[in-house]
């Protein structure tokens, strides 16, 4: 009964083979291309993993991607590389979506989550050929999975928003094995005192309570917790030196003031308003012609534009405002050459070109609300700045227009008395921390709207050509996520590959106390754990044999925080004195993340084209 | 040489097929179909990419997905396929099971056939062994709708199972708590539009959660409050650039800027009032299909009306659903135009992005379910099958019988149905024993699928059943046959009972062919204008 009943391939659909021979047969068949399915799923996978596995860690090399137009970009970020990759392979785009969930989860970890997950399939791949099944090998990852993370929050240290230092340490670790990484020391505390600044008042006020009472600490709610980092802007502009780098409370613009009729590029007692309708000659919707008569006619017209535009000016003018930020518009001229001319006359500074994205995070910081039509022009609306100027950066040509209350110099400029005491990258760091805290308190009184409506910054991105400026920006990026999920998740593990021995060698205890092919399956995966520290050690030109197993024999002994050090040593040392550390949702998301990915590889046996 | 004397009756092209040859390739199709999807099956089912010709990769367990993304070219596939469509239309799940039986039933009747059984004997056999395996299944059923408690359990046992079989197993306990909670929220609709589902990827499945009203993925405008209590929502498919003249070469002509200028200022008038119309309707959350520009959304500002633009069309048409509100385009009769209403709208995070909750809507049913996971793919397989999960329970909020899953409650159709052919008389009694293996064969491919010794299993499964042991069904965990009722794992009876008779008078259609006629291809026209 059964026999027949479990026929498995079309060869059974013939009438003339009705027996078993062809049936079994047709099962041979089947389960021989699930299985070739299978391994090609998990071969594309791995040869992604490998692919960015020479980028994992502070000692990791760069790839270097052309695109289709010949364009050229320099990375160690996973994300980036796998998102610039292309690959086709469905189960190698697998891949690429988990180092993208990586990224919006957590931020950084993006080639680790990857490392990891092609570490689990090439673990995988030897249990199918020893027969066993892939669900039974799904299942126990799963369960390895989440006694790993139960592992990784026994190791947590608790961490207090308070304490800048740590914060700071670990955006460092981020920030150690990128392109940019010689000026971790500059970038982490900008990336830190950012999101600091941007948090929520009650993220912090729960980080206050904990510091005052640390039995509450787990106790932050799910709204309390989240940064948002449209908050924080960064503006690059290519010239200078990644050390020019800096962070500015408020806005800075990239956009230049007009200068065509000499209108003013420095402004003090600013009253600033963001304008959304055109300084130019009027449009309609419908299209439009002026018909132009005779010869006298056409003075008319040119002398009514004339009035025209003079008019708006003039309103403008009556309202007190003497900087004007324009947006963008795409229909038509934001403004013409003549309302510059008029503007500048009136010794207004104006600032084109403003994206409609921007003016968001404008209105934000200034306390302005943006102005949509000349009618509705009125003084409540602009904003008071003390000065509002054009400041030169560096030696060169390139400048940025900033805004700020005139207290104390909001921008570190190279040309200059300051420059003696920020030319060092320590000595930048210093800065960098300082000048928020030196500016925030007298900036409030003069912003009325600025604290009521939380706090934005300006990150400055500053280097020597485009591809130093983007990695900057991705490494950055990168810096400020790790700071976000230590607001969401205050505690930290030792990075350098600490987390993955300790769950490594944990779950080898705990797979001898299984029962069953689960026992073996979870050894496996305590075994793949170990490509991570490997990997780390062999892009550190390290022996990565040696070092593992003495990274092993360590943990063993219950030296839970020692990890590879490619500081200075290049051997195993104690993360937590390293000061390598990584914020504890970075681990515990690479973790489920890489397990789930690698199940769901796991449980595909075809693949079937379809329209 | 005999064609010679038959006169062509169809067109050159056209094709046929007759008897045993037709039959033939229609089981060929049918069956092909059949072992696609039959390693779908059950909680160690596997998973299938469906790999389009774009290069979007879907990894899916659903049959319904599966079927829906194939090619086929072959009738009685084809006929397959759109009745487990109709299943997933009616039921949401079962899909795959629906289409396995009917395969099974099929290569039963080849065998049959191949015993020179008439074709119609056969499928009278299968009707009055659908008709007892009803029975049966009916009178196995059971009602737990009067203990409120029980019966609660008994729906979240059925949302594991259906679960149990998807990429959501390992947080099938959640999602079985997720779905069962949204079912209960809608009261016996059956109406699964007040559940919206959101996707965002990062976290982990496990951080997926159900939150109560509507939330939809855009912000307020610039400079409007984050918040807004006993908000009276007024929702519009309306354009608010300009009214435009939809005449073709419609144009102003002046002679004067000023006049142009004024002519300007009258479009923006015009554009105004729409918006004091829009305000005169009392509310205070204005949601537009279309762009909301930037002069008509610092009217709204200004008015205390927070306006939130472009929309999407789903969004809007389930907002209007659950806040009892209505989609308008026209502004001039305030008083006839119900507006939405809910307690709070405020910004939310969800993962990286802002969103807006409608929460305390004007009907209660409202629930949105937030998943979240590694990839897309994982996000879009988590949705099929929550999906599943929803359409099951809310079915059976309506038809309350139960019967137990696991390969129980087919063997207990296969026994029933074989007991009765012991007592007929005559060649249908062949076709009921046959349609009994296929019952049994479900079971089979489960066990199959997990690894499993399938025919041992299946045969210590109809020992157990015909022993008296009837809610005896498979354990896949351990690979023994146990009692499934107290394992928890519930099916709903109208899933089942639906299955078997589509699946019944599939395999009867397909049956009952013996001949494929094939139409010409239209031929292609070629250098036509428009091609």
């Amino acid at each position: 009964m059964a026999q027949a009943s479990m026929g498995n391939g079309t060869g059974g659909a013939s009438s003339n083979r009705p027996g078993g021979a062809g049936q079994i047969g047709a099962v041979r068949s089947a389960s021989a291309k699930s299985k070739d399915v299978r391994l090609a799923n998990v071969s594309a996978a791995k040869a992604v993993a490998d692919a960015i596995r020479t980028s994992l860690g502070p000692r990791g090399m760069d790839k270097m991607i052309q695109g289709a137009r010949g364009d050229v970009l320099i990375t160690n970020d996973g994300a980036t590389i796998l998102e610039k990759m292309r690959v086709e392979h469905p189960a190698a785009k697998m891949l690429v979506n988990l180092a993208q969930a990586q990224d919006v989860e957590a931020g950084d970890g993006t080639t680790t989550v990857v490392v990891l997950c092609g570490a689990l399939l090439a673990a995988s791949q030897r249990l199918l050929s020893m027969g066993i099944h892939a669900t039974t090998i799904s299942d126990a990852f799963q369960r390895a999975s989440d006694k790993a993370l139960e592992v990784i929050e026994s190791m947590a240290v608790p961490v207090n928003l308070m304490d800048r230092a740590a914060l700071i340490k670990a955006a460092t670790t981020a920030l150690s094995s990128k392109v940019v990484s010689q000026y971790a020391s500059l970038l982490a505390p900008i990336a830190v005192d950012a999101v600091l600044r941007v948090a929520p008042p009650a993220a912090l006020a729960t980080a206050a309570d904990a510091a005052a009472q640390t039995a509450t600490a787990g106790a932050d709610s799910r709204a309390a917790s989240s940064v948002d980092l449209s908050n924080v802007r960064i503006i690059k502009k290519l010239g200078g030196t990644l050390e020019d780098t800096q962070l500015l409370p408020g806005l800075a613009l990239t956009q230049r003031p007009v200068q065509t009729a000499g209108g003013p590029t420095r402004m003090t007692h600013a009253r600033v308003a963001l304008i959304q309708f055109c300084l130019s000659a009027p449009k309609t919707d419908i299209d439009n012609t002026v018909v132009v008569q005779d010869y006298a006619s056409i003075d008319r017209v040119l002398r009514e534009e004339r009035q025209y535009t003079m008019q708006m000016c003039k309103r403008i003018k009556a309202t007190g405002c003497n900087v004007l930020l324009v947006q963008k518009s795409i229909l038509r001229d934001a403004t013409n050459d003549l309302s510059l001319h008029f503007l500048a006359k009136m010794k207004i500074m104006v600032i084109r070109d403003v994206e409609r994205d921007e003016v968001a995070f404008i209105c934000k910081t200034l306390g302005c609300v943006p102005i949509a039509g000349l009618d509705t022009f009125t003084a409540d609306k602009m904003a008071k700045v003390e000065v509002v100027e054009e400041v030169p950066l560096g030696g060169g040509d390139d400048k940025v227009v900033v805004f700020h209350s005139g207290t104390g110099a909001p921008l570190r400029t190279n040309s200059g008395d300051v420059t003696a005491s920020a030319t060092g990258v320590d000595g930048g760091a210093e800065s960098g921390a300082t000048t928020p805290t030196a500016t925030a308190g007298p900036a409030a009184p003069s912003l009325p709207n600025h604290a009521a409506r939380g706090d934005t910054v300006t990150v400055l991105v500053r280097g020597s050509n485009v591809l130093v400026l983007d990695e900057a920006e991705r490494s950055l990026h990168d810096a400020l996520c790790v700071a976000r999920s230590l607001v969401r998740k205050r505690s930290i593990v030792p990075g350098g590959g600490a987390v993955e021995i300790e769950v490594s060698v944990r779950l080898g205890e705990y797979a001898a106390s299984l029962p069953g092919t689960a026992a073996y399956c979870v050894r496996a995966y305590a075994e793949a754990l170990e490509t991570v520290p490997y990997t780390l050690a062999e892009n550190a030109g390290l022996g990565p044999i040696q070092i593992v197993t003495e990274l092993r024999r360590r943990h063993v002994q219950g030296e839970r925080n020692t990890g590879i050090s490619a500081k200075r040593s290049g051997a195993v040392a104690d993360m937590l004195a390293e000061h390598v550390l990584q914020p504890t949702l970075v681990s515990t998301s690479a973790f489920s993340l890489a397990t789930e990915a690698a199940r769901m590889i796991l449980k595909i046996d075809d693949i079937v084209m379809t329209r | 040489m005999s064609t010679k004397l038959l006169p062509q009756v169809l067109k050159p092209d056209a094709s046929e097929e007759k008897g045993e040859n037709a039959r033939l390739s229609l089981f060929m199709g049918a069956l092909a179909v059949t072992d696609l999807l039959k390693t779908t099956l059950g909680p160690r089912g596997m998973d299938k990419i469906l790999l389009s010709a774009s290069g979007d990769v879907t990894v899916t367990n659903d049959g319904a997905t599966i079927l829906k993304a194939l090619q086929i070219d072959n009738p009685a596939a084809k006929l397959l396929v759109s009745m487990s469509l109709v299943q997933d239309d009616e039921i949401g799940d079962g899909t795959t099971s629906v289409c396995c039986l009917a395969g099974e039933l099929l290569r039963e009747a080849e065998l049959l056939l191949d015993k020179r059984l008439h074709p119609q004997i056969v499928i009278s056999g299968y009707r009055a062994a659908c008709q007892e395996a009803l029975r049966a299944l009916e009178a196995a059923a059971v009602d737990h709708s009067a203990d409120q408690q029980r019966f609660r359990d008994e729906l979240r046992n059925i949302a594991r199972t259906t679960l149990s079989s998807k990429l959501l197993a390992q947080a099938r306990e959640r999602f079985a708590d997720i779905a069962l909670e949204a079912v209960l929220r809608l009261r016996g609709s059956i109406n699964l539009d007040h559940i919206k589902i959101i996707k965002k990827p990062g976290g982990s499945l496990h951080d997926s959660y159900l939150a109560e009203g509507f939330i939809l993925e855009k912000r307020f405008g610039i400079g409007q409050p984050k918040r807004v209590e006993q908000a009276r929502i007024l929702i519009a498919n309306t354009p608010m650039d300009t009214d435009k003249i939809k005449i073709y070469g419609a144009r102003v002509r002046t002679d004067s800027v000023l006049r142009l200028a004024e002519i300007e200022q009258a479009e923006q008038q015009k554009m105004m009032d729409k918006c004091r119309r829009i305000v005169a309707h009392h509310c205070n959350v204005f949601v537009n299909r279309q762009l909301i520009y930037n002069r008509p959304e610092q009217y709204f500002t200004e008015q205390g009306v927070n306006s939130v633009e472009h929309a999407d069309f789903d969004g809007v048409e389930r907002l209007a659903l659950v806040t009892g509100g209505e989609v308008v385009s026209t502004f001039d009769d305030p008083e006839r135009v119900r507006l939405g209403r809910c307690a709070l709208v405020e910004e939310t995070m969800i993962g990286d992005d802002t969103m807006l909750h409608f929460s305390g809507c004007a009907r209660g049913e409202a629930c949105t379910i937030v998943l979240r996971g590694a990839n897309q793919q994982l996000l879009d397989e988590a949705e099929r099958s929550l999906h599943d999960a929803l359409c099951v329970l809310s079915q059976t909020v309506n038809e309350k019988r139960m019967v137990l899953g696991a390969g129980c409650a087919e063997t207990l159709m296969a026994n029933a149905v074989e007991a009765v052919a012991e007592k007929t008389p005559g060649k249908a009694a062949l076709a009921a024993e046959a349609y009994a293996r296929a019952l049994r064969a479900l079971p089979g491919m489960i066990a199959d699928n997990a690894g499993l010794d399938a025919t041992d299993l299946v045969s210590k499964l109809r020992a157990a059943h015909a022993g008296g042991f009837v809610t005896a069904g498979l354990d896949i965990e351990r690979g023994e046959v146990v009692d499934v009722g107290a394992l928890g794992i519930t099916e709903s009876f109208k899933l089942k009972a639906h299955m078997v008779s589509s699946a019944t008078e599939g395999a009867e259609m397909i049956l009952r062919v013996d001949d494929v006629v094939k139409a010409p291809p239209r031929p292609r026209e070629r250098d036509h204008p428009h091609m």
